[in-house]
């Protein structure tokens, strides 16, 4: 087991029994596939290759239409990148098994080394061999005045106070001692390593029976949520400025009616929710509708001279009657982005940006014409009205806000925060308590006693070696 | 208006004169420390100050300590604004603001880990990567300095701890870069078989060793719980806890490189020269997650 760590838990260092050459049987096979997963080599293997691969859709933009990949890397480098799934690489067979491969490596870890730590949490060895102790990481050899059993209670006084969980048996050879700390950091490191497969768990329930809508919604209507089985209505949306007019927040009052009646009326803003039934909508963006319109403010012109006659403001679908002129106007219609399907004959807006605005109006003439003309923003003199006197300029309007609401459920985001706390508590414990081990044997000489003690630590050796040589000092000082 | 600029640019100036005495520390003349014979320094590093190196190292500390006092105040100055300005206090709201932050949270460590293990060499190295975050800051154009009120998304309590926490795990990190370039450097002065001069002053290379494992023991788990808070920022605000934008993405790359060294660690022939390879190939990592992403990536978290 070369390169494998220092970590033996049961002193001393067993020799491992080689399985004989010709015994290949199932336990060899299982023995070598849970020896393969339990490696370190594995995992330090995993963490990296997950840190390259999760690079990627950091560099190459994910979930874009094809048309962006082939206009930036060409339509061979495309094809290369569907085919690896470069596109999406987060959700690639590969990659998800690379993290089923990290959870299945922490379990069988987990399951090899966890025992171990376990058993020394209920006892561990007092009785070591001289040797066992002279080799330790650090070790000390002092001599002392005073009977054995005088200096052993001195240090296992000391050492309790220390926070150390001693043990010690006295014979006539001598008296041994077994004192250790800190064995919440290495069951920390295991709660870390269960942690991973819990998160992971979560994340799969999230997107085997979760679901992620995105709902465009206007103010005053009512939306039917299907996988809630409740509406949803719009009361209000607005938005919120700084002094210096950039947006401070944006928000939504909702209202759920459920079997008819409202249940919950909630503001919802960025950052802050509504939850009715494990549903959650979200205040996730807002733009310009591009299917309607607040108000519009048009020119009324003579067609002849070109003169502007009136300057009238239209609320969205509100009758607006001129007196002077004999008019009676209305904004029936609106889109953002004019386009005509001839087949189907109908106006629709091509794409959700106010590139071409149109606004249809209804037109009564005096009360004998009758028209529906469309008013085209940028283009003011496009069509005209046949037998009218006037003629129509759309000077400017302002659009009305959608709403973007995100429409969440995810029954796995409780799975994930419980795995979430157990990493942080685990890598926590892990790092700041390190689990210490000391051994000691108290000899009877002719004139006092020899004290042989050695201790091992798996991290934090600068710490450990301080505390050790105070424990070295103690001794010499009381027994000087 | 806006007195926290002035605080910081003061911080930039002791931080540069701290580096300095560091470094002028670093070669004064001193005797060649005395070893067990186990290997371990029989006295505490500072000890064999004499004469002009102590001076010099007391001044250095002062200094220091003085210029994370300014540095403390400018970030309470900064909040005072904001808090005038928008209703939030956060003083790490902007690229600018966490740069100086970091830079506050490194000098923190360092004198901490001077009060601690009393070597002062370190200075030259991790308040020398103090000074180029707050330098680097600095050179930021001036409309990333002020304090402009926040987005919607970023308008949240959560921007306290999520960021606070995070830019604290970036600090760990680049002390332990700075260490793994001091042990590089007192490598490769052993190597080449001086014992006086510049070497003189750093500690033994088990011990840089084990300081920059140390930092990394405070990064890794900082970084997983400033990851976690910000899954949960984003379960608040994005409507999921996890979307692989760029920068939640990047950290979790600089993470896992991390997690990688401490298990690599645990076994053989990881520990000393390769470790601290390592652990400069993790804060570059880090720098990029830091700055990077910010500027090079485009993504959610890109409104710094
Ligand atoms: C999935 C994410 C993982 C996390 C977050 C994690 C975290 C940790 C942490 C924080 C420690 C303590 C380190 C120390 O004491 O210096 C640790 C120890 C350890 N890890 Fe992991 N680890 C993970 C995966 C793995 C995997 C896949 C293996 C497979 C071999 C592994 C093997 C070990 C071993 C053997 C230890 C020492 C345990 C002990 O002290 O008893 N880890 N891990």
């Amino acid at each position: 087991m070369d390169g494998e760590p220092e970590l033996a838990l049961q002193p001393p260092p067993a020799p491992k029994p080689r399985a004989s050459a010709q015994g290949f049987g199932w336990e060899e096979v299982s023995r070598e596939v849970v020896e393969f997963f339990a490696s370190i080599k594995l995992a330090m293997f995993l963490f990296l290759i997950l840190a390259v691969t999760a690079t990627i859709g950091t560099v190459i933009q994910q979930n874009e239409r094809p048309e962006t990949y082939i206009k930036e890397y060409g339509e061979q480098a495309y094809r290369w990148f569907t085919r690896l799934g470069l596109t999406d690489v987060y959700h690639t067979w590969w990659f998800t098994s690379l993290l089923g491969l990290l959870c299945v490596n922490s379990l069988t870890c987990f399951y090899k080394r966890f025992p171990a730590v376990w058993r020394s949490m209920q006892q561990d060895k007092v009785n070591v061999s001289l040797s066992f102790i002279k080799n330790m990481k650090h070790s000390a050899e002092i001599s002392a005045a005073g009977t054995k059993e005088y200096i052993g209670e001195r240090l296992v006084r000391f050492l309790a106070e220390k926070g150390y969980r001693v043990l010690a048996k006295n014979e006539a050879s001598g008296v041994s001692l077994y004192a250790t700390k800190g064995i919440m950091g290495r069951v920390g490191a295991h709660m870390a390593h269960l942690s991973a497969t819990v998160i992971v768990l979560g994340g799969l329930i999230g997107s085997l029976w979760g679901f992620q809508d995105f709902g465009v919604c206007m103010e005053g209507q009512t939306y039917h949520i299907p996988r809630g089985n409740f509406d949803l209505h719009v009361d209000k949306f607005w938005i919120d400025y700084y002094e210096n007019g950039a947006v401070k927040s944006y928000n939504s009052t909702l209202t759920v009616i459920d079997q008819g009646s409202p249940a919950l009326t909630k503001t919802i803003t960025v950052n802050d929710p509504l939850v009715y039934k494990n549903i959650w909508f979200y205040q996730s963006s807002y733009g310009d509708a591009w299917d309607r319109i607040e108000v519009a403010r048009l020119n009324i012109k003579d067609k002849e001279t070109d003169k502007v006659l009136a300057t009238v403001d239209l609320e969205w679908q509100k009758e607006k009657v001129i007196e002077n002129l004999g008019l009676k106007l209305t904004a029936t219609d609106f889109v953002a982005d004019f386009a005509f399907n001839s087949s189907e004959k109908k106006v629709y807006s091509k794409t959700v940006e106010h590139a071409n605005p149109a606004l249809r109006l209804a037109l009564n003439e005096r009360g004998t014409l009758e028209a529906t003309p469309w008013v085209f923003y940028h283009y003011p003199d496009l069509f005209e009205i046949q037998g009218s006197k006037y003629s129509f300029e759309l000077v400017g309007y302002q659009p009305k806000k959608f709403t973007g609401l995100q429409i969440t459920r995810d029954p796995g985001v409780n799975i994930v925060w419980i795995g979430s706390t157990m990493i942080v508590v685990g890598i926590t414990l892990s790092s700041f308590i390190y689990h210490r081990r000391l051994w000691a044997k108290i000899v009877p000489q002719h004139d006092g006693v020899i004290l042989h003690i050695g201790g091992n630590t798996h991290k934090n050796q600068i710490d450990f070696q301080r505390e050790f040589k105070r424990l070295i000092q103690h001794v010499e000082t009381k027994s000087a | 208006m806006l007195k926290s600029l002035f605080l910081f640019d003061m911080t930039f100036w002791l931080y540069l004169a701290a580096l300095a005495l560091y470094i002028a520390y670093l070669f004064v003349r001193r005797p060649v420390m005395q070893f067990a014979p186990a290997g371990h320094p029989v006295e505490a590093y500072d000890d064999r100050d004499e004469g002009w190196a102590g001076q010099l190292g007391q001044v250095a500390t002062l200094v220091t300590v003085f210029g994370w006092i300014v540095n403390s105040g400018a970030l309470f100055m900064r909040a005072y604004e904001r808090m005038q300005l928008s209703g939030t206090f956060a003083p790490w709201s902007n690229q600018f603001e966490a740069m100086a932050y970091v830079s506050w949270a490194i000098i923190l460590g360092y004198v901490l880990l001077e009060m601690r293990y009393r070597i002062k060499a370190i200075g030259a190295f991790v308040v020398g990567i103090g000074f180029i975050a707050m330098g680097a800051a600095s050179l930021l154009p001036y409309r990333y300095q002020t304090a402009e009120p926040l987005v919607p998304a970023l308008n949240s309590y959560w921007i306290y701890i999520h960021v606070s926490v995070t830019l604290t795990s970036y600090a760990a990190f680049a002390m332990a870069g700075g260490l793994g370039l001091m042990y590089l450097f007192k490598e490769r002065a052993e190597r080449k078989g001086k014992s006086g001069g510049i070497a003189a002053a750093f500690p033994d290379l088990e011990t840089i060793d084990e300081l920059g494992y140390k930092a990394i023991m405070i990064g890794f788990p900082l970084l997983a719980f400033g990851i976690i808070l910000g899954a949960m920022w984003a379960n608040y605000a994005w409507g999921g806890y996890w979307s692989w934008d760029p920068k939640e993405t990047w950290s979790l790359i600089v993470w896992l490189i991390y997690g990688a060294y401490i298990h690599a660690r645990m076994t053989r022939g990881w520990e000393g020269r390769r470790a601290a390879i390592y652990a400069i190939f993790g804060f570059l990592m880090v720098i990029f997650c830091f700055w990077g992403v910010n500027f090079l990536l485009s993504g959610l978290h890109a409104y710094a």
